[in-house]
């Protein structure tokens, strides 16, 4: 059975022809990336295929710059980010998916305007909170003003809604209460939601670097985006190659993780209705 | 920078400064012990991390009531940032390196003291050019302190094969195209493969080109910061020059010229004269595998740079005994001795006369005489561009040279149009 929209003929080469097209476009600067790292600087703006390849590059990143201390940072914070999220955002999903009182929908639409604003519009009054609890300088300060996720909220909301109600009553039925039927029927059933959230709370969390920056004043909290900073020292000029290693470095255990969760993390996506 | 370093004479010098500091710090001394926050504007376990932790050690021997934490902010840009956050909330900094043209929006801001002038003998010891961007509306609110200036490196060897005295840089304008177009090579299909000069334009192309207007003798703004002159036909004449290298006489890459890989293209021989900071000093002497000179800058209708680089400014915030505490730790770090060691450690220009007066840079100077140019070249020198609501004027005129640049606007129009959007910012200041 042939699938009636599958371009055939030019169409179809045409497809063809732009994922890949895509797909190298996007890969290039991945490609340089390592192909910089592993080669002296001498050929980094030289291509030569068999020019000796070499870790020394690994070897002086690692050492610039307190790295094992910021991977430990960057890996803390984004488990206690994801876990924070995860509870609160499951709650207060539930509570909007299947609870009526008072104030929900004004609640909820106060919810949907924090989606509207960008994260750094809010840094000097995170601060100020930040600064208010004693938290500047800690892992949690970095945290804290993530954990309750707009979209997290929204996106498991619109999940719990689309589950059958049925599900729901059999459950009540049986006797399970509030909290036992979220986590027997609702939390396994939304598993792609979670994971394609988990997913964006990660990458975001490894990622990001003005708050981080802004909140933290020394090594023992700083991630590995603001120590990858001492490579940016562009009043010395720049060194491709050590940043280039560094960079791998900091987005490799990503990378590998996704390559390894490519398939469920493509199927979650899907399903969550998120692209 | 270690104790040991400085040797006698150091201690000497620390100790006349200490009388004057004790008197300073004499209220801070009452109530105990003054705790100083100090933004660094470097990122964490570079090499001048160590130098600053050293810096601080050093200061608090001396004056045990003080303790200075410094916390290093990454960039300028990050840190300006980072302060003007940190300012809104009860964990702040009470003193900070920043950017000498941020003057103007520190005091725009509110969060800026002035220097306390009593102590004239040490406003008047830094270099005139450095306080042209610290002092306004008669005070001084910036103390000069990793500053820089541009000059010319020029790779020797390239210029012995193209038949060039390799101890003669480009003196003149003129001068300048004519030895630019000697070490220009083109293959037979009219490729370049070895470039005369280049002036970078990335980033802050304005910093480059006031080294080409400072030497067409025309300033970019006033000194109140309020008016700018980007228009004047000196301004115009100084862009065209800069367009003609690559577009007319085909010495210079076309287009945007990358800020931080031209020291790698001028190790890899790609190009025979740049254009960069003396800040690049100490990178150039590591990593450069043949001889290569520094000089001062060419002259037009007359020589010089502007200055770059970060001031002392004391913060508001602070209260009395903490701002004492920080200029007495300004005080400590202008030394000559300290100056002298700051300036041979990281390329930065010693920012007193008197530490070139010293012998530790005196030693230095002799076996290195590259680190003597910026010193030279300082009496031609002007205030790098600084105006309220600086970091917008200052976009304004990067993009009117960007589009001269890539030819996409000529010089007439491109600085025209910078000048009118800087004059639409700067007309709520002109009182």
């Amino acid at each position: 059975m042939s699938d009636a929209l599958a371009p055939r003929g030019l169409g179809r080469a045409l497809e063809t022809f732009g994922a890949w097209a895509l797909a190298i476009f996007w890969v290039a600067p991945l490609l340089y990336c390592v192909w910089t790292a592993f080669h002296p600087p001498e050929y980094a703006t030289k291509f030569v295929l068999w020019a000796p390849l070499s870790v020394e590059n690994f070897v002086k990143a690692w050492n610039a710059a307190p790295f094992a201390r910021y991977f430990l940072n960057t890996f803390a914070l984004v488990t206690m980010v994801l876990a924070g999220q995860l509870v609160l955002v499951t709650l207060a999903a539930y509570a909007f998916a299947r609870f009526e009182f008072i104030g929900r929908d004004i609640a909820f639409a106060l919810v949907l305007v924090q989606l509207m604003i960008m994260p750094d519009v809010l840094l000097v009054e995170n601060y100020l909170i930040m600064a208010q609890l004693g938290l500047v300088d800690t892992i949690l300060g970095i945290g804290l003003p993530y954990f309750a996720s707009a979209f997290g909220i929204f996106l498991l909301r619109q999940t719990f809604k689309g589950l059958p109600k049925e599900l729901d009553d059999a459950a009540r039925v049986e006797g399970a209460g509030v909290l036992v039927t979220l986590w027997r029927v609702y939390v396994p059933l939304a598993r792609p939601t979670y994971i394609a959230f988990g997913l964006v709370s990660v990458s975001y969390h490894w990622n990001n670097f003005l708050w981080p920056l802004i909140v933290t004043n020394s090594v023992e909290t700083r991630p590995l985006t603001v120590g990858l900073r001492v490579f940016t020292a562009i009043e010395q000029g720049v060194d491709w190659s050590v940043i280039t290693a560094a960079t791998l470095m900091s987005c490799g255990p990503l990378l590998i993780a996704f390559l390894l969760f490519q398939r469920q993390f493509i199927q979650s996506f899907m399903r969550a209705g998120i692209r | 920078m270690t104790v040991s370093k400085f040797g006698r004479r150091g201690f000497v010098a620390g100790g006349l400064a200490m009388a004057g500091a004790a008197k300073l710090a004499a209220p801070a001394l009452a109530q105990g012990q003054t705790r100083l926050n100090f933004y660094y504007p470097v990122a964490v376990g570079g090499p001048i991390t160590k130098l600053i932790d050293t810096m601080c050690a050093d200061f608090e021997r001396e004056n045990p009531s003080i303790k200075v934490q410094p916390i290093y902010t990454g960039s300028y840009q990050d840190t300006i940032a980072k302060t003007l956050t940190a300012l809104k909330s009860n964990d702040f900094p009470h003193f900070a390196i920043l950017l000498s043209t941020d003057m103007f929006t520190l005091i725009d801001e509110d969060v800026i003291v002035p220097f306390d002038d009593s102590d004239q003998a040490w406003i008047k010891s830094f270099y005139p050019a450095f306080m042209e961007n610290s002092q306004a509306e008669g005070k001084t609110w910036g103390i000069p302190f990793q500053r820089s200036t541009i000059v010319q490196y020029w790779n020797k060897e390239l210029f012995k094969e193209a038949g060039l005295n390799p101890d003669v840089p480009p003196k003149t304008w003129a001068d300048q195209i004519e030895i630019a177009q000697k070490l220009t090579k083109r293959d037979a299909s009219g490729n370049t493969s070895q470039w005369g000069m280049q002036i970078p334009s990335s980033g802050f192309p304005y910093w480059l080109f006031q080294a080409l207007t400072t030497q067409n003798d025309v300033r970019l703004m006033n000194p109140e910061g309020t008016r700018t002159f980007f228009d004047d036909p000196k301004v115009v004449e100084a862009l065209q020059y800069w367009m003609d290298l690559s577009m007319k006489h085909k010495v210079h890459p076309t287009g945007i010229v990358e800020w931080g890989t031209t020291p790698r293209d001028f190790f890899e021989r790609k190009v025979a004269i740049m254009w960069t900071t003396t800040g690049n000093l100490t990178n150039v002497r590591t990593n450069a595998k043949f001889d290569f000179g520094v000089g001062m800058m060419p002259f037009g209708r007359r020589g010089g740079s502007p200055t770059g680089g970060g001031n002392f400014y004391v913060f508001k915030k602070a209260n009395a005994a903490e701002r004492a505490a920080a200029t007495a730790f300004a005080k400590f770090v202008t030394q000559p001795e300290r100056a002298a060691q700051w300036g041979i450690d990281t390329g930065y220009v010693a920012v007193t006369p008197a530490a070139f007066e010293t012998q530790r840079m005196k030693d230095y100077v002799a076996g290195f005489p590259a680190a003597a140019v910026a010193r030279d070249q300082l009496p031609l020198a002007w205030a790098e561009l600084s105006t309220h609501d600086n970091q917008r004027v200052t976009k304004a005129l990067n993009d009117g040279l960007q589009a001269g640049l890539t030819g996409a606007k000529s010089a007439q129009v491109a600085m025209a149009e910078a000048q009118r959007e800087a004059q639409r910012l700067l007309r709520p200041f002109q009182r």
